[in-house]
């Protein structure tokens, strides 16, 4: 139901957010039911409006794949901060709201005298995220970060790839949402401070460092001895098999891990190997390790005679950890999820009805879900002036032929 | 070095009571978030402990529980119990636990829930503002809700394994990134979830049960990738083509990370290699030019980076505005002046382990700070405080739960 009691219902956040990693932050908000509205610009339109993948090959600021799907539940206005009445509009939504969030590159908030002094004298219990890529002190702040150089700048990619090949990415821009989720827990963390204190605060995140914490096993490693690990494609140190083996078909492959020596017999017996079982070279862990390229390929002789589905079938039925590597089709249409439900499917006004990733947890008393699809550019401006910042209609029309709503 | 909190002030979670139980990484990094900026978490480890202990890195490479860097990392400042939920003593102490929290994270499998006694229903009892975050694979639902899992086949499962690898090489397979990083962001996701439920109790006075599917958060986190097939029914792959130009190249001490995203960041970088004539050809000219002549670039670029240091080209790039970046090493964070200047890496000793620097805040709170104020926890090390100090046991019980491996 529509009407029921979500986690943040009557929280507000002005987000200044765009391209990724700010717009995954307050995506999160939006899913527990924050109001988040978004401040756009016809002039400064986001990137996300503007890529790949866009519906039926026709472009279009609210046809983007990209932006629909990080901005489902949002709310979008048009305001020039160029203009003063535009930055004054935005100061009243700010003193209107709980939280402020933005992802500029360090100073550029305060460059536009939206900074965060300016913002606590308009609401004293403000609380303001930036997420930077390099954070908003230390000697590198002003220099510029794309979400994807923040797998190499953390260290992820000189322990990600193949022995013998150089340090390898990781197929996406992991550090945009890492960034956006590490901030969506700040803020809420800082809510509950407000809520016990009554004090707001300023959360400095950087990409860079929120990139870092889920490398702490290479940092702890290089602290005790001096060294990482080494690229080691996908096999494990403690385990064996440990890898993608390459099944039928064309560029399919399936994941398959194996814990320990009981469960090598058991993948033994499931695949009708008994010669391998009692083969002393796979015997212990120790053994499969140094022998790792020929168990590769006794695992490969088997998977490639079966589909992925197959094998994962046969292996997951004794209690092996066994997943094809799944494709983006393959997930749309994935039963499981389907049955979860996992997807949200909304009547968005100019791309129809199309199945966008939802909300990943499911609340047993409050539940979290997609209310309204991601907004066309502009399409609150009206309502939020009129609705939360207390414009008359006339107000607003003397606001749109200044120019100011753009 | 910017001076570090004083690690008595009271972080944003102050008095919110957290119980942690499961292995590995994603429960276990649910409570390190929670438990660093100031909640108080109770992590309750099988009487052989938490599975983190046994994968390492170990000092010098030889196997301790007590000095895994997993483990070390994933648990700092949390007090650390044993208990056997198995047993009717350990369930029984397990719920008096349950009845002084406010929050239950865990990661235990859908199927051992009722062995545990971790199911919503039989807590709740005990506790019913309780907000219990459960953590599964695919999730408490569903058809595939009892399958096997570890950090390589969720990856595989959330769809990312198929984007990462080697581009124009489809004799290898796709690649997983390094560590476990499904379990991370399952983590991440749970301390949200929580956080957002714990927020939600404040108005409403009730507690609610969590079901956290890693798989759906991978899907969620894959930005254009899994929304291209409802959108323009492509399917993205490491062996696909790439719209913007970047990649790892080699430099003659390390790699650097090369992208140009924006037309001037392009013009800069030319500059900044002092505009050879190859630059100005048509091949090169726009981004969509430059992706699709790749191959002949990329060489180029080599030519130009071989005799360069990663530190010269970083920051001459940087100083253009052009998006370059290290392919940092785990030694190169640790010294890296800009981190070190925002003190990121905290330093704390551990009675087995020593004194080690780990990665620090990675958000900072002005008023009310992440702070490192103990280390992870020894197997068992908060029995006595947690069972006799809070629960009230005696100190012949305690013996007792011992001498029957209940702790």
């Amino acid at each position: 139901m529509m009407s029921e009691q979500l986690p943040l219902s009557g929280v507000r956040v002005a987000d200044f957010t765009w391209v990724w990693a700010g717009p995954f932050c307050t995506l999160q908000l939006a899913h527990l039911g924050a109001e988040v509205i978004r401040i756009e610009s016809e002039s400064r339109l986001c990137v996300t409006r503007r890529i790949p993948p866009v519906a039926d090959e026709e472009a279009g600021p609210n046809r983007c794949g990209y932006f629909n799907q990080y901005n489902q539940g949002k709310h979008s206005i048009c305001l020039d901060l160029k203009k003063p009445e535009g930055l004054d509009i935005a100061k009243k939504l700010v003193a209107a709201s709980d939280i402020v969030a933005e992802n500029f590159a360090a100073g550029v908030m305060d460059r536009m005298d939206l900074g965060y002094d300016t913002l606590k004298a308009m609401k004293p219990d403000i609380i303001m995220i930036a997420l930077s890529g390099y954070g908003a002190t230390g000697p590198e702040s002003p220099y510029v970060s794309y979400g994807p150089a923040q797998v190499p700048m953390s260290g992820l990619a000189s322990m990600t790839g193949f022995p013998d090949f150089p340090p390898m990415s990781v197929g996406f821009s992991y550090g945009d949402p890492n960034g956006g989720l590490h901030g969506a827990f700040a803020v809420l963390a800082a809510l509950m401070h407000r809520a016990r204190t009554g004090e707001g605060q300023y959360i400095d995140l950087s990409q860079w460092e929120t990139s870092v914490a889920l490398v702490g096993e290479g940092i702890m490693a290089q602290e005790m001895n001096g060294a990482a690990p080494q690229r080691m494609g996908n096999r494990d140190p403690y385990m064996a098999p440990h890898g993608l083996f390459r099944c039928q078909g064309e560029d399919r492959w399936v994941s398959i891990v194996v814990a320990d020596d009981a469960e090598w017999q058991q993948l033994c017996a499931a695949m009708g190997k008994t010669d391998l079982a009692k083969d002393a070279r796979f015997a212990t862990l120790a053994d499969r390790k140094d022998n790792e390229d020929a168990l590769e390929a006794a695992v490969t002789d088997w998977t490639t005679t079966l589909s992925a589905e197959e094998v994962t079938r046969t292996l997951q039925a004794t209690g092996l950890a066994a997943f094809p590597a799944i494709t983006n089709k393959e997930l749309a249409e994935d039963e499981h999820l389907h049955s979860r439900p996992f997807f949200t499917r909304l009547e968005h006004p100019e791309v129809g009805v199309r199945q966008h990733a939802g909300v990943p947890w499911n609340f047993s008393d409050t539940p979290c879900q997609v209310r309204r699809p991601a907004p066309c550019l502009g399409q609150d401006t009206e309502d939020v002036l009129q609705r939360v910042l207390g414009y008359s209609a006339d107000e607003v029309a003397a606001l749109k032929d200044n120019e100011v709503l753009t | 070095m910017s001076e570090l909190p004083d690690p008595q002030t009271p972080g944003p979670l102050h008095g919110i009571r957290v119980v942690e139980c499961g292995h590995m990484v994603a429960a276990a990094y649910a409570g390190k978030l929670m438990a660093d900026l100031g909640a108080e978490v109770i992590k309750v480890e099988e009487p052989g402990g938490d599975r983190a202990r046994q994968r390492g890195p170990y000092p010098e490479n030889i196997p301790h529980p007590e000095k895994s860097g997993l483990f070390l990392y994933l648990n700092t400042n949390k007090r650390g119990v044993t208990l056997d939920l198995e047993t009717v003593k350990g369930r029984e102490l397990f719920q008096r636990l349950v009845k002084d929290a406010d929050v239950v994270v865990h990661n235990y499998h859908p199927t051992q829930l009722a062995s545990l006694g971790l199911e919503y229903e039989a807590l709740a009892q005990y506790n019913p503002n309780l907000v219990l975050t459960s953590i599964s694979p695919f999730g408490q639902t569903g058809p595939h809700r009892e399958y096997t899992a570890h950090d390589l086949t969720m990856w595989s499962a959330g769809g990312i394994v198929f984007l990462g690898g080697a581009g124009g090489r489809p004799d290898l397979p796709p690649l997983k990134a390094a560590g476990q990083q499904a379990g991370f962001q399952a983590g991440v996701n749970a301390g949200i979830a929580s956080l957002g439920a714990l927020y939600a109790r404040l108005s409403t006075g009730r507690g609610q049960h969590i079901d956290i599917s890693v798989q759906e958060c991978l899907v969620a986190i894959m930005e254009n990738n899994y929304i291209a097939w409802p959108y323009d029914q492509t399917t993205p792959s490491r062996l696909g083509f790439r719209l913007i130009p970047q990649d790892v190249l080699p430099c003659r001490d390390g790699y650097i990370y090369v992208l140009a995203v924006e037309e001037h960041q392009w013009q800069n970088a030319v500059e900044l290699m002092g505009n050879p004539d190859w630059a100005n050809t048509e091949l090169f000219q726009g981004f969509l030019s430059r992706s699709v002549n790749w191959d002949a670039l990329k060489a180029l670029l080599e030519d130009w980076l071989q005799d360069k240091s990663v530190h010269e080209v970083y920051h001459g790039a940087q100083q253009r505005r052009v998006p370059f970046a290290p392919v940092s090493t785990m030694g190169d964070l640790l010294k890296s002046e800009h981190l070190n200047a925002r003190g990121f890496f905290a330093e704390i000793g551990h009675p087995e382990a020593g004194t080690l620097r780990y990665p620090g805040a990675p958000f900072k709170f002005a008023a009310s700070p992440w702070t490192l104020r103990s280390p992870a926890p020894c197997l068992g090390q908060h029995n006595a405080e947690v069972y006799c100090g809070q629960l009230g046991l005696a100190p012949e019980e305690l013996q007792s739960l011992q001498a029957t491996k209940v702790i």
